[in-house]
This record gives structure tokens, C-alpha cells and sequence, in this order.
């Protein structure tokens, strides 16, 4: 993009950081935010976990960061919708919200989740408003990092365009090249993060567009696992094509564990309830998930999806078909996790393929 | 930014028995500028606190043509809604909405209105008949066909009475199960087709029930020659956040808490697996 007077504003969009100094600026910038960075655990996991504040701690935590072939167990969707919330409290008359507001930078998420996270932040955003998540996300900073090759073997974000590196909607977004990442400015806000913290970027030289292009182009050849992604949604969109067999057959494999729904960046469902401990309580809602048979389970015991199958087709058009027609966007952003985490070997890329192909792998 | 999950304190002004597990509860809110302000609409419905207990979406049941109060009818059924039934006059509880679409009004004016009605399917739909009742003129012949399960089921037992009594207006009762010293009629409530003629000119039909009770009461409604677009009827699905976040209440891409919960036979046919709707 050319600006105003020939002036290449394009050379001001890209710095480069050496991967050494990554540490550092975490530590720099967890002053003045939350930061929320990949971590490995002892037992190999890797979750996307909040740095702690104390310095010790800060620096253990340090160590077991990483940002390269991530595969984190959950997307990040747990920062701005946990799986256990408090709503608010009560006790005796009196009544107090407990909405959370905390400044968040959310270092090295995948591209694929960060459709995941756009895509809940327009239906929290809908109306009606979700007060929690949107004071959640009212100030945050998203340092994408894209994929050089899939973290996950069940990954097909190249197939739905949700990846391996993100077109827009980060703040910063990371290309690893050997020991130095390109970082990408999104946004204006991420501008200013890169000139708070200016000591620890450069300017690229070169012919670093053509270098990015490349990575970018390699990365996304490393993908094996494609689909017909837009031939799939294509498929569910049509009223007529009901793929009951499919449904059928799925929901008899399916143990309903809820997994992955859980595992799932833009699966958004909650339960509610009160918990009451020495006359003071609090309200709290939940993950829950459309699988269960409790789910849609009426107090008299009348439950319209009492159907296994049911739950299988609502899993899947809700994806699929419902959440494209209302949003223009899928409700897949081809993560991969639902096959990667399923005891029984099911996925959303599986359905696609049988939908798509006309063969049964499941 | 508003907090839509945040209840309002309202005291319970009075508590009338209905039926041996159904109460009515008039509430009225203590904030003076949100009783000013409060407006709803037939058919709508409000979320419902028992700090500790929970929450649960109730239909209300009196009228917005009579000002300075809210009702609802509650069976005794869940957590909640026992918690309920334990609260006496004077007792805090706490409110947030009114949600969901609302039964037709304006739209409905100048017709013969048929009203199908099971159990406590009558709580919501009373909320439009006081309505109707109160612009009488503007409407014209009105069935009113109510079954329960038992006579001591049948709410608002004064009220039936009283509108037998408004001209051009017919009250018919049935029951599945007959007591002792019941001289009514006996049956599900599409056997009262056999005692009064259900005609579909100028006419609107409004169901209200158990799901089962809907199914058979619209399917009967349409062979009698009612257009799909002229039955209108509640979905029921099981609730939580009535805003249309939580997932529960979904069908397609519609939720029946924000969406819902009255949608015609037209709509109705519209949805995907419609044949597992109920």
C-alpha cells in the first residue's frame, strides 16, 4: 500500500524481533497487562496460561513458554469465557455484579483460534450484549503467531482459510524466519504496543515481503489434511440436503462425552446455577454442551432431542449450516482439535469428507 | 452497558392457591423508576431469582391492559420453582426481562378468536384473553377450549366463570380425568370438536399447552380448515439465559427465548427436522 507523498507505509507495517528477546518483552509487558502466553506443563500439555505477576514465578514461567509447533490443548477461549464463572453474589438483600475488565495481551494464538475468538466476540457482541464476556475483552491485545507447519495432524485450516497465518484480525502477528520473528502490524493499537516496547524491535531489511510470501506460502503446503470445505457449506445450505444416515450412524458411534465442544474456540454454550456457602452465594454458568442429553432436558422430563442422532445433526448444522447462514462464516475454523481430542475417532474434517466425497470413514 | 443477567428485586404483594402444586404471585418492583418504566407484552416472558435456588424462565400471566403489577402462574415442578412456592406475601424476589416475542394483538383485531388451551398453557394465554377481554369491542366471537388433567387442575377456575358471562363469548371445559362430583365433559381437548363447530373463517387460532397437547390441537385446527399462518403457538424448549446466549432453547438458527416462544404452524413447518419439534 502506497500513502500520501510516495511515502511506502507498507516498510513501517512490518519489524522483526529476535526470538531471544521474546522473554524479555513478556516480562517487560506483563507490567502493564495480563499476559496469556503458550506454556509447557511438566506433563507435556500445552495450555495457554496467564503469567504470573511475582518475579520468581514469572521467570520460572518464562522458561516453559513456547510459541513454536503449539498444539494447546483449548483455544483461548477460556480468557474471556471460562469454563466456571462467577455472574455475581448475593447475600442477605443485597445483590453485586463481578464482571472482570483486566487488561489482556494474548501472546502467540493460532490463526485458527483467532477466527475462533472473532467469531464469539460478534455473538457475545449481538444483541442481547453479554456484559461478562465483552468487559472481558474490552482491553486486549492479540499477538497472532501463524503455524509453519500444522501443530495438530488432524489440523485443515488451509482448506477452510482460516490459516496457517491470520489475513486480519490480530493486533500483531508473528512469521517465524530461523532465529528472528517478522512481526505484522494489524492494528494501531498494536503499533503502540510495538513503540512502548520499541527496544526490543528493528526494522527488517530487504526484501522481506517476498520473504514473508514465501514462508507463508510453504507453511500453507505443509497442510496434508484437505477438504471441500466450501463445497461442504455449499452442501449444508441447501434446505433439502438432510443427511440423516450420516447423522445416524455418527450418533450411534458417539459416546457423548462433550468433548469436543469443549475443545472447540467457538463452541459457546453455558449452564447457569447458584452456589450458596455460609449465607453468602454466587451465580455461577458453565461450559455445557449441545450433546448431552440434559441439554435440552425439560423439568417434566419431556426432551425434544431425546434422539441421539438429533444431537449429532444439531452438532453439525449448527456448525455448518445455521452458524453460516447467520454470520456469512462458518462456524468451523478448522482447527482440528473435535477429531484430535475424540476417544472414538470423530470429527468435523470427517463428516466434511463423508458429506463432500460420499463415503463413509466413520 | 446494560447488565442483561442482573435481577431486580420485586415483593411478592399477594399469593392466590390455583390448583394443589399451582400458585399465582402478584409482584410488584420496589425501584420506583423502573416500576414507572416497566412494559411487556402478552405472551412475554421474565426470568425469575431465588438467590440460592436459581433461576427459571416464567410466562407472565396477567395482563400489560391492567398497570402497577405483574403476575405469573407457577406449577411447582423443579428447584426453582418449589423454591418459589416456599415464599410468602412480603417475601423478596428477584426479576429480569420481559423476554421472547408476544402473542398477536393489533393484528388479530376484528376476528373470531379460538383459544386451545392445555394445563398450565393457560398462564401465558391468560395474559392475552384479559387483553382481548379488556378490548372486547374490538373482537369478534371467542372459544375459549381449556383441558386438564384433572377438574382440580383447571386454573383460574373465577375467571373461566367470569368470561362465560361476557357476551359472544363460550368457555368450554374438558378433563382426562373425571372426580367425583365432575358433571363436565371427559377427554383430551380436541374431543370438545365434537361438541362445538370450529370455524375457520375470519378466524385465528391460538395454542397454547404441553408440547403433545400443541401437536395434536394444531394438526386438528388445520384439518378444520385454519391456514397455517392463522395458528399461532407457543414452542416450549428447556431455558436458562433467556437472552439468546446461553444455546439451550435453540432451534435452526432461531432461539425460542428471543425468537420465541410464538410462532405459527407456517413457522413451525419451516424448521429443519420439523417432525422432532415437540
Amino acid at each position: 500500500m502506497r500513502g500520501k507523498g510516495g511515502k511506502d507505509m507498507k516498510a513501517s507495517k512490518v519489524k522483526i524481533i529476535g526470538k531471544k528477546k521474546i522473554k524479555d518483552l513478556l516480562r517487560e509487558a506483563s507490567q502493564e497487562w495480563n499476559v496469556y502466553v503458550p506454556q509447557k506443563w511438566s506433563d507435556g500439555d500445552v495450555w495457554m496460561d496467564q503469567l504470573p505477576k511475582d518475579k520468581q514465578m514469572l521467570d520460572e514461567a518464562l522458561e516453559d513458554v513456547v510459541l513454536e509447533d503449539v498444539d494447546t490443548v483449548i483455544s483461548p477461549k477460556d480468557i474471556f469465557f471460562p469454563q466456571l464463572e462467577s455472574i455475581f453474589k448475593f447475600k442477605d438483600d443485597k445483590i453485586w455484579e463481578t464482571p472482570e475488565f483486566s487488561p489482556k495481551l494474548i501472546f502467540g494464538v493460532q490463526p485458527c483460534d483467532l477466527k475462533g475468538i472473532l467469531f464469539s466476540d460478534d455473538f457475545y457482541r449481538r444483541n442481547f450484549e453479554d456484559r461478562y464476556y465483552v468487559s472481558r475483552i474490552q482491553n486486549r491485545l492479540i499477538v497472532a503467531r501463524g503455524c509453519l507447519r500444522p501443530p495438530r495432524p488432524t489440523c485443515f485450516c488451509s482448506s477452510a482459510k482460516t490459516g496457517p497465518f491470520a489475513e486480519d484480525g490480530f493486533d500483531l502477528q508473528l512469521v517465524d524466519f530461523g532465529d528472528s520473528y517478522f512481526v505484522e502490524v494489524g492494528t494501531r493499537e498494536g503499533e503502540e504496543f510495538i513503540t512502548m516496547h520499541k527496544k526490543f524491535f528493528s526494522e527488517p531489511d530487504g526484501n522481506y515481503d517476498m520473504t514473508i510470501k514465501e514462508i507463508k506460502t510453504k507453511a500453507c503446503d505443509s497442510l496434508e489434511l484437505k477438504v471441500d470445505f466450501q463445497n461442504a457449506l455449499s452442501l449444508m445450505a441447501q434446505d433439502s440436503f438432510i443427511p440423516e444416515e450420516n447423522y445416524r450412524r455418527i450418533g450411534e458411534r458417539c459416546i457423548y462425552c462433550g468433548g469436543c465442544l469443549y475443545v472447540c474456540p467457538t463452541c459457546t454454550c453455558f449452564n447457569v446455577f447458584d452456589n450458596v456457602k455460609d449465607k453468602e452465594g454466587e451465580r455461577v454458568r458453565n461450559w455445557d454442551a449441545c450433546v448431552f442429553e440434559g441439554y435440552t432436558r425439560e423439568t417434566s422430563g419431556h426432551n425434544p432431542r431425546k434422539d441421539k442422532w438429533l444431537r449429532t445433526a444439531r452438532r453439525y448444522e449448527h456448525k455448518l449450516k445455521f452458524d453460516y447462514k447467520v454470520t456469512g462464516l462458518s462456524g468451523c475454523i478448522a482447527c482440528g482439535r473435535c477429531l484430535s481430542s475424540c476417544p472414538v475417532g470423530i470429527g468435523i474434517s470427517k463428516f466434511i469428507q463423508e458429506i463432500t466425497e460420499k463415503r463413509k470413514i466413520m | 452497558m446494560k447488565n442483561e443477567y442482573f435481577p431486580y428485586p420485586a415483593v411478592i404483594e399477594d399469593i392466590k392457591t390455583e390448583t394443589t402444586d399451582t400458585k399465582t404471585f402478584r409482584v410488584w418492583f420496589t425501584d420506583k423508576v423502573l416500576a414507572d418504566s416497566f412494559d411487556y407484552q402478552q405472551g412475554q416472558f421474565m426470568e425469575l431469582s431465588v438467590p440460592g435456588a436459581g433461576e427459571a424462565p416464567i410466562s407472565i400471566s396477567s395482563s400489560p391492559s391492567r398497570k402497577g403489577f405483574l403476575e405469573f402462574t407457577i406449577r411447582a415442578a423443579g428447584k426453582v420453582t418449589k423454591s418459589i412456592h416456599m415464599l410468602k406475601k412480603g417475601d423478596y424476589i428477584y426479576l429480569r426481562g420481559p423476554y421472547g416475542n408476544s402473542f398477536p394483538f393489533e393484528d388479530i383485531k376484528g376476528k373470531n378468536l379460538y383459544f386451545v388451551v392445555g394445563g398450565i398453557g393457560l398462564a401465558p394465554l391468560r395474559s392475552l384473553i384479559n387483553l382481548v377481554m379488556d378490548n372486547r369491542n374490538n373482537f369478534r366471537h371467542i372459544k375459549v377450549l381449556y383441558g386438564a388433567r384433572t377438574p382440580d387442575d383447571l386454573c383460574f377456575k373465577d375467571e373461566l366463570e367470569q368470561w362465560k358471562k361476557i357476551p359472544d363469548t363460550e368457555v368450554w371445559l374438558t378433563v382426562d380425568k373425571p372426580s367425583a362430583g365432575w358433571g363436565g365433559r371427559v377427554g383430551v381437548v380436541t374431543e370438545l370438536w365434537k361438541e362445538t363447530h370450529i370455524n375457520p373463517e375470519n378466524a385465528v387460532s391460538i395454542v397454547c399447552g404441553p408440547p403433545i397437547m400443541i401437536k395434536f390441537a394444531a394438526d386438528k385446527l388445520q384439518e378444520s380448515g385454519f391456514k397455517d399462518k392463522d395458528i399461532f403457538m407457543t414452542l416450549e424448549r428447556y431455558m436458562k439465559c433467556g437472552i439468546g446466549k446461553c444455546g439451550h432453547c435453540n432451534i435452526d438458527d432461531k432461539f425460542i427465548c428471543k425468537d420465541g416462544p410464538v410462532f405459527t404452524y407456517e413457522q413451525k413447518k419451516g424448521f429443519r427436522h420439523k417432525e422432532h419439534i415437540f
